[in-house]
């Protein structure tokens, strides 16, 4: 009687058809992409032109896809902010939402286009517009050095809200929760992915709130994909690593749609088949909490794993607030000697390991 | 979800010649691109859109992982069925007209997505009149088939195609459901849609109309916008006579035959979406306004039903299967029994067709389950059904009286090769197979080539 | 020569068979051959027959608890 028997029937749904979020976080740094080599490669708006019809393909793989895209821009272009969807569409009395307002009549003859991406790319246009005329009120271009880098942990963490608010509305009537394998968010049954196009470094301060939208991101399955068209970022590669996301940095800018389509278009149900760029070396040098420098060797708390490039001074953690306690000589490479209690012991041979104060 | 692939999969039948005109339209692209293709199928499309040069099937290989082979070979096989790809020298090449269309649906600047009006409607009509349209339409349609009393009664066409369609038949006076009509009923509304559609494509044959305009302007309504009045100006021949008929389904508005715009209501504009949020017609509008679907069933584990509704039609279907003991304002209750599954399965629905009406139509605490549906109802409805068969038959000739070893294996082999075999006996020497016709010439083909032998050596 | 005996090959369980062999024993016009303990080679017009007699048999042997019709 086993083919009678419908406890499994219901364990594998059709994975294919549920409908996914993209997010697409954008670098609009001025300056990577206004210099060489980049400028000649990939100018900015060939690279826009692309992404926009990375997003229609995505768009295009069913009705149910959605996307947005945040510009993260430098430090003092304002934070990030969202471009696409701009603003909620205006209700009538019974709560549902009107139909458009009406817009301008098209000319006859005009050539049309399939209704989602003309309105996907009207209102990544317009917002970016916005966007960038803001960027150039505030900056007067005096000091160039600072520009060049890039926040990317607000547009992390505005992406990361964005995809819980609309994930979420699902969560009460659909709450099927998926196997893990296919990445998709615990909560309804939207798919979401992030994809970041960075052109600039890492910005050093910004080291504790990446890594915590990183492990937000990692709880809920959501992959952060990563594509470097410019520069170089540790955190990037430890975000992509750790989420399972696809890292790539691109040694011909000017194949960038062909980067996109290929390695960035499948989502999390199609990539359980496909073989995605993986990394090979990634570079997992952390930033240390109290002047924010990337190390490689440093000192960690033992209660909350707060790094450290020096001894806190009188010995608290910045954190944690806990009183720790420091044996003098933290590089210690002991043979195998009883330990006795109280003191840090070291671990085998050669490896320069890192002294733990102990409370 | 799958009941509406399954519907589309008559498309696949299509000649490579009606492909090719069906590509020239990127809407029609898009449309086909989105439903009938696997997720992987959709992926390999994309990344060869912007390639120019075929690509090497090494490639494709290697792109997929070794353990997802079995879903490669579908998409493959799929893409070259609908006349995609072809593969020439061991390279994939994406078909160019396919190709040049797509391109042209993702970057725009064709006249492909329908012509809205330019000029303000005298009679605004608004999304509300267009959801009540639709739902009136098409609620008279199923109660028309399940045979409740309502005022409105479809036009003549729509009876013609219900007949034609095997969903009802015509006994005395009036028609009566069939078998078919029933699991049709249980079905969600978009592959209902579809179903109607479908059938109006293979009828359009008799009709002189051409199959690749039909389709064409199915796909053209799916990517419509909903509220927005378009013209039909740029509609062939064959389009404007599909719009009466259109009408009559509540896919389209119109407020007079005459008049020269047409408005597109939810059914159309969700033709071309996935069907798994669209249930009823009435559910769908409420699935699509607010983003999660109201089902309105709750079974327990006692096999007792609770069905918050007050739609007739709704209520009719639920009295198929289960019998109906209380009747609320808002709700009904009532009981799984072995008569009542007994008395649907001699009507004609099998118990599969019960089992995924109910979870199409599950409330959303019932949802919160897995699996939604409590498995012992589920086991019990499939065992009530198969309480009925006790036996399997299959019609076929049983060949017996071999003379030598050798014959019967030879001839068992044979039919084994065929796919034709049934049952066998090797102390006997008797086997069961389904059609006996290239058996009975193999065995005669032998007994002249034994003959030869024979002669040639004598 | 082999030959070709055209039929309706009904697979059930064995009580099922043991039943459609007690029908058969009457008139012995519904079986054409036994072939194994779970199959039997019935002439193809007497199966819509044989189908009810089967239904006959069981509703005589088979009772099941009525449904009750309070909650």
């Amino acid at each position: 009687m086993d083919r009678v028997d419908a406890t499994e029937h219901f364990a594998q749904h059709a994975q294919g058809d549920l409908p996914s979020l993209l997010v697409l976080i954008i670098d609009i740094n001025p300056i990577p992409w206004t210099t060489n080599p980049l400028s000649t490669a990939l100018p900015f708006n060939t690279a826009l032109s692309n992404l926009l019809l990375f997003l229609n393909a995505h768009l295009a793989f069913s009705h149910t896809n959605k996307v947005a895209v945040i510009a993260a821009a430098a430090p003092r272009g304002g934070g990030a902010k969202i471009l696409y969807p701009a603003a909620e569409l205006p209700t009538d009395t019974k709560g549902r939402p009107q139909s458009r307002p009406p817009q301008p009549a098209p000319q006859p003859g005009e050539p049309n286009k399939y209704r989602p991406f003309k309105d996907l790319e009207e209102g990544v246009l317009a917002g970016l517009g916005k966007v960038l005329a803001s960027v150039n009120e505030e900056d007067d271009g005096t000091d160039r050095t600072v520009v060049s880098e890039t926040r990317i942990a607000g547009a992390l963490t505005l992406a990361l809200a964005y995809i819980n608010r609309l994930a979420g509305a699902g969560a009460d009537n659909l709450g099927q929760t998926l196997t893990k394998g296919t990445g998709t968010t615990e909560a309804g049954t939207m798919q979401s992915r992030i994809l970041v196009v960075s052109v600039a470094g890492d910005v050093a301060s910004e080291y504790v709130p990446v890594m915590n939208c990183v492990f937000a991101a990692q709880k809920k399955h959501i992959p952060i994909d990563v594509c470097k068209v410019a520069g170089n970022s540790v955190f990037l590669q430890q975000a992509a690593d750790a989420t399972g996301g696809v890292y790539m940095k691109l040694d011909a800018p000017n194949g960038f749609l062909q980067y996109l389509m290929m390695a960035y278009l499948p989502d999390p149900a199609a990539r359980q088949h496909l073989v995605l760029p993986t990394q090979a070396n990634v570079d997992f040098r952390a930033a240390c909490f109290c002047h924010k420098k990337v190390v490689d060797v440093g000192y960690v708390c033992s209660i909350c794993l707060s790094i450290f490039c020096t001894v806190p001074p009188d010995n608290i953690c910045m954190t944690c607030q806990t009183k720790l306690a420091h044996t003098v000589g933290g590089m210690v490479v002991r043979k195998k000697k009883k330990k006795k209690a109280g003191t840090a012991t070291g671990s085998g041979a050669g490896t320069p390991t890192v002294g733990t104060p102990r409370p | 979800m799958s009941g509406s692939l399954q519907s589309f999969e008559q498309l696949e039948a299509l000649p490579p010649a009606t492909f090719k005109k069906l590509y020239q339209e990127p809407c029609t692209t898009l449309a086909l691109f989105r439903r009938m293709l696997p997720n992987l199928a959709k992926s390999i499309v994309m990344a060869m859109l912007y390639q120019d040069d075929p690509v090497p099937m090494s490639f494709i290989n290697a792109w997929v992982k070794p353990t997802s082979r079995r879903e490669k070979e579908m998409a493959l096989g799929k893409l070259r069925r609908l006349c995609i790809t072809s593969e020439k020298n061991q390279k994939l090449t994406l078909d160019a007209t396919f190709k040049a269309s797509f391109r042209e649906a993702l970057t725009g600047g064709s006249r492909s997505f329908g012509t809205p009006c330019t000029t303000e409607d005298k009679h605004p009509v608004t999304v509300e009149y267009l959801d009540n349209y639709a739902t009136a339409q098409w609620e008279a349609i199923l109660h028309y088939m399940v045979g409740t009393e309502s005022e409105r009664k479809p036009s003549e066409g729509v009876m013609r195609l219900l007949v034609a369609g095997g969903l009802m038949e015509k006994r005395s006076r009036r028609a009566e459901i069939t078998q078919a009509g029933f699991s049709f009923l249980l079905q969600d509304a978009n592959t209902q849609v579809w179903t109607l559609l479908l059938q109006y494509l293979s009828m359009a044959a008799s009709l002189r109309m051409d199959h690749v305009e039909i389709l064409h302007f199915f796909m053209l309504l799916g990517s419509l916008d909903l509220g927005q009045a378009y013209s039909k100006a740029g509609l062939t021949p064959t389009q404007l006579n599909m719009l009466e008929d259109l009408r009559d389904y509540g896919i389209v508005y119109q407020r007079k035959s005459s008049s020269d715009r047409y408005y597109p209501t939810r059914l159309a504009t969700t033709l071309t979406s996935e069907s798994a949020a669209l249930r009823t017609v009435q559910q769908g509008f409420d699935a699509a306004m607010s983003q999660s679907g109201q089902g309105f069933i709750v079974v327990e584990t006692n096999y007792r039903l609770y069905a918050y509704t007050s739609s007739p039609l709704q209520i009719s279907l639920l009295a198929f299967f289960a019998r109906l003991s209380q009747r609320y304002p808002n709700l009904v209750t009532g009981k799984i029994s072995r008569q009542s599954i007994r008395q649907a399965i001699r009507m004609g629905i099998t118990a599969s067709q019960i089992i995924d009406y109910l979870t199409v139509n599950a409330h959303p605490q019932l949802r919160k389950n897995t699996p939604v549906l409590p498995p012992t109802v589920v086991d019990q409805i499939r065992l009530w059904q198969i309480e009925g068969e006790r036996m399997k038959a299959t019609p076929g000739s049983l060949i017996r009286d071999f003379s030598t070893e050798r014959d019967y294996r030879e001839t068992l082999n044979y039919a084994e090769e065929l796919g034709v075999l049934l049952w066998r006996n090797d102390q006997k020497r008797w086997f069961f197979v389904s059609r006996h016709e290239q058996i009975a010439d193999f065995i005669a083909q032998r007994a002249r080539a034994q003959a030869a032998k024979a002669q040639g050596r004598a | 020569m082999p030959r070709a005996i055209p039929g309706v090959m009904v697979e059930c369980d064995a009580s099922i068979k043991a039943i459609i062999v007690k029908i058969d024993s009457e008139r012995h016009d519904y079986i054409l051959e036994d072939l194994d303990e779970t199959t039997v080679l019935i002439k193809e017009s007497k199966l819509a027959d044989l189908k009810e007699a089967l239904e006959r048999e069981l509703q005589d042997t088979q009772t099941f608890p009525e449904d009750e019709d309070s909650d």
